[in-house]
């Protein structure tokens, strides 16, 4: 006896669609997550000491150890290598990276391979030895070679009222340091220095400070033009039809595909042309970096701008018309309250493009520190100067004022007309 | 009054030329036509939305073919009502005479009136969005009325409407009418529809607008 087929009808499980679609999207926001994750854990918040000149010699591994001598009683930072299995102290074996204080005269570099080159480092605390203070500037001698430049931050502790805190260092010779103090300072018995992490060293230093400024301001100013161009331009496009339009369309592509480093370019070479009055007061200076910025960021905003009325049907302006407006009053009163949201988005985009462009930037306007600064060119002359740490930091100043303007602008624009 | 005089239209490749006709003062007129015939462009014409070629438009005594829409005095309630988004049915109501810059208490008293003439009183403080359709197309209703226009062009105003809103809304444009002795013009592609609303009827057939006797 055969049994009938079954024709109960069955579609196939939702499953596979949904786990693809979560994949998707998943991995791109682990990518983004990752990387700004991988930025805020790379940084070290913590403060550091001050460090001497490295012990270890340079070479290669002849014999099963080598020796280093250090001094009893001083904190030293060891940091691994890649031929290295540790650093032999007292029985133990250090590894990685991290602070030991030295009970011996000597430790020992265990290598991993015989004959391969030495990695590891290791460098000694530098410890004040000497403070003086005349006329309110105290110059401090460090036992060590201390490696900072003028110019750089840091923090003093265990010295007391007037001393304690974070300072600028004004002057620095190999083994000194000076510091400004307030007035009516006493000079201090004991002092102890360590470096403040590179995000309070970035905001103190007056450079990015003006950088920081710099970049909100022009982004701000960017954004309002930006704003009060495209709002105009996005409407002729959605709503006029006319001879070159296509032409026209193309050339308001024309930011959006260029290299933004192209657009600099072109900009320092229009400026050739420009009275001198002109270029004179623009290239190079900071009306240079809302230029460059205007430039691109304009170009996005005219593209959502124009999406979001070609999104408005032009009904609701013809209903308007009839009603007893003139185009202008059907523009403001029945079109601009339906566009806040594209206004929105256009608006943050341009801020967003104009926070982040460098390459016109670096071209139409220079680097010049305390001039045309802005954060992304912080970021490069940091990185440029060898200090990962302070491009990171930059880099982190960046992330917060983003998410800090963008976190203001979804709730302003969460608000409804309509609660 | 509406008297169209051998209007022709060009729209890309469609064209209509030599329309002539005429709707009384006062008078419910129901414009047939199957869909894509022209009739929402001829509507489009007499409220300024739509350039003429040749021909004159008159709105009871007034030449209006030059005029822009806002001057031509005509009420407009598109086939999908447009009700401004961001707007509530109050404001919708007072759009009309805010921008005649009328006086608060008066735009108060005209608006409650229409309320109570479309029967919205209770729905005055909603967001469109909120409104069923036979809702909505009272208030575009009361829309186009605020200002006391002399003509009302209603394109398809039933369609959408389920049987029972469909003679609802037939006997509130007839009330209309009756209250208010505005001259309609009603598009409809419906011949039931058309038969059902009273007034002259006309028919528009290969691009001409006849008059239908029967």
């Amino acid at each position: 006896m055969s049994e009938p087929a079954k024709s109960k009808y069955r579609v196939a499980s939702d499953k596979p669609f949904l786990i693809g679609l979560g994949v998707l999207a998943g991995s791109y926001l682990l990518i983004i997550g990752a990387m700004v994750l991988a930025d805020l854990v790379f940084l070290n918040y913590g403060d550091q000491l001050i460090l001497g000149n490295e012990r270890v010699q340079q070479g290669r591994y002849v014999e099963s150890a080598v020796p280093i001598r250090v001094e009893a009683g001083r904190t030293y930072h060891f940091r691994l290598g890649k031929n290295e299995v540790g650093l032999k102290h007292e029985g133990q074996m250090l590894a990685g990276e991290g602070l030991f204080k030295a009970n011996t005269y000597e430790v020992q570099l265990q290598p991993r391979i015989p004959k391969a080159p030495i990695t590891a480092s290791l460098r000694p605390e530098a410890r004040v030895i000497g403070i003086a203070l005349t006329n309110h500037v105290a110059t401090l001698t460090t036992d060590e070679p201390h490696g900072l430049l003028w110019g750089q931050f840091i923090r003093v502790h265990g010295a007391g009222a007037g001393w304690d805190g974070v300072h600028e260092i004004t002057d620095t010779t190999t083994n000194q340091l000076s510091l400004a103090l307030p007035e009516a300072t006493k000079v201090a018995i004991t002092v102890e220095l360590t470096k403040p992490n590179p995000l309070v060293q970035a905001l103190r230093s007056r450079d990015i400070q003006f950088s920081i400024m710099l970049s909100l301001i022009s982004c701000t100013i960017t954004t309002l033009l930006s704003i009060w161009v495209a709002v105009p331009i996005g409407y002729i496009m959605s709503r006029f039809d006319f001879r070159g339009k296509p032409l026209i369309d193309t050339l308001l592509d024309i930011p959006i595909v260029l290299p933004p480093l192209v657009v600099g370019l072109s900009l320092l070479i229009l400026f050739r042309y420009a009275p001198d009055w002109l270029s004179d007061s623009v290239v190079y200076k900071w009306p240079a970096v809302i230029l460059a910025q205007f430039m691109v960021a304009c170009a996005f905003a005219v593209r959502t701008m124009r999406v979001s009325f070609d999104q408005i049907p032009q009904r609701y302006e013809q209903v308007a018309l009839t009603l007893g407006c003139n185009r202008q009053q059907a523009f403001w009163r029945v079109i601009m309250p339906q566009a806040k949201g594209g206004l929105l988005a256009a608006a943050t985009l341009s801020w967003a493009r104009a926070l982040g462009e460098f390459g016109p930037i670096l071209v139409f306007a220079g680097a010049t520190r305390q001039k045309t600064e802005v954060l992304p060119t912080s970021a490069f002359l940091e990185l440029q100067a060898g200090r990962t740490e302070g491009m990171l930091a930059v880099s982190l100043i960046m992330i917060g004022a983003a998410v800090i303007v963008f976190l203001i602008a979804r709730t302003l624009g969460m608000k409804r007309i309509f609660a | 009054m509406i008297t169209l005089k051998n209007i022709s239209i060009r729209q890309g490749g469609f064209e209509l030329s030599g329309v002539n006709f005429t709707v009384a003062a006062g008078e419910y007129g129901v414009l047939m036509g199957r869909s894509g015939c022209g009739k929402t462009t001829i509507l489009e014409a007499i409220c300024g939305l739509r350039a003429i070629k040749s021909g004159s438009i008159r709105l009871g005594d007034e030449e209006v073919s030059g005029l822009p829409p806002a001057e031509r005095g005509v009420g407009y309630v598109p086939q999908d009502r447009a009700l401004f988004p961001t707007m509530i049915v109050r404001e919708q109501l007072a759009f009309a005479l805010v921008l005649r810059k009328q006086p608060q208490t008066q735009i108060a008293a005209r608006v409650n009136e229409l309320a109570k003439l479309l029967g919205i009183t209770h729905l005055l403080d909603r967001a469109p969005d909120k409104l069923s359709g036979g809702e909505a197309q009272r208030v575009a209703l009361g829309r186009a009325l605020a200002h006391r226009p002399a003509v009302l062009c209603l394109d398809e105003p039933l369609s959408g409407l389920d049987e029972e809103l469909h003679e609802e809304m037939c006997c509130l444009l007839e009330h209309i009418h009756r209250e208010t002795g505005v001259t309609i013009l009603h598009i409809t592609h419906s011949p039931s529809e058309a038969r059902r609303l009273a007034g002259c009827h006309f028919q528009m057939e290969n691009g001409k607008v006849v008059r239908d006797e029967a």
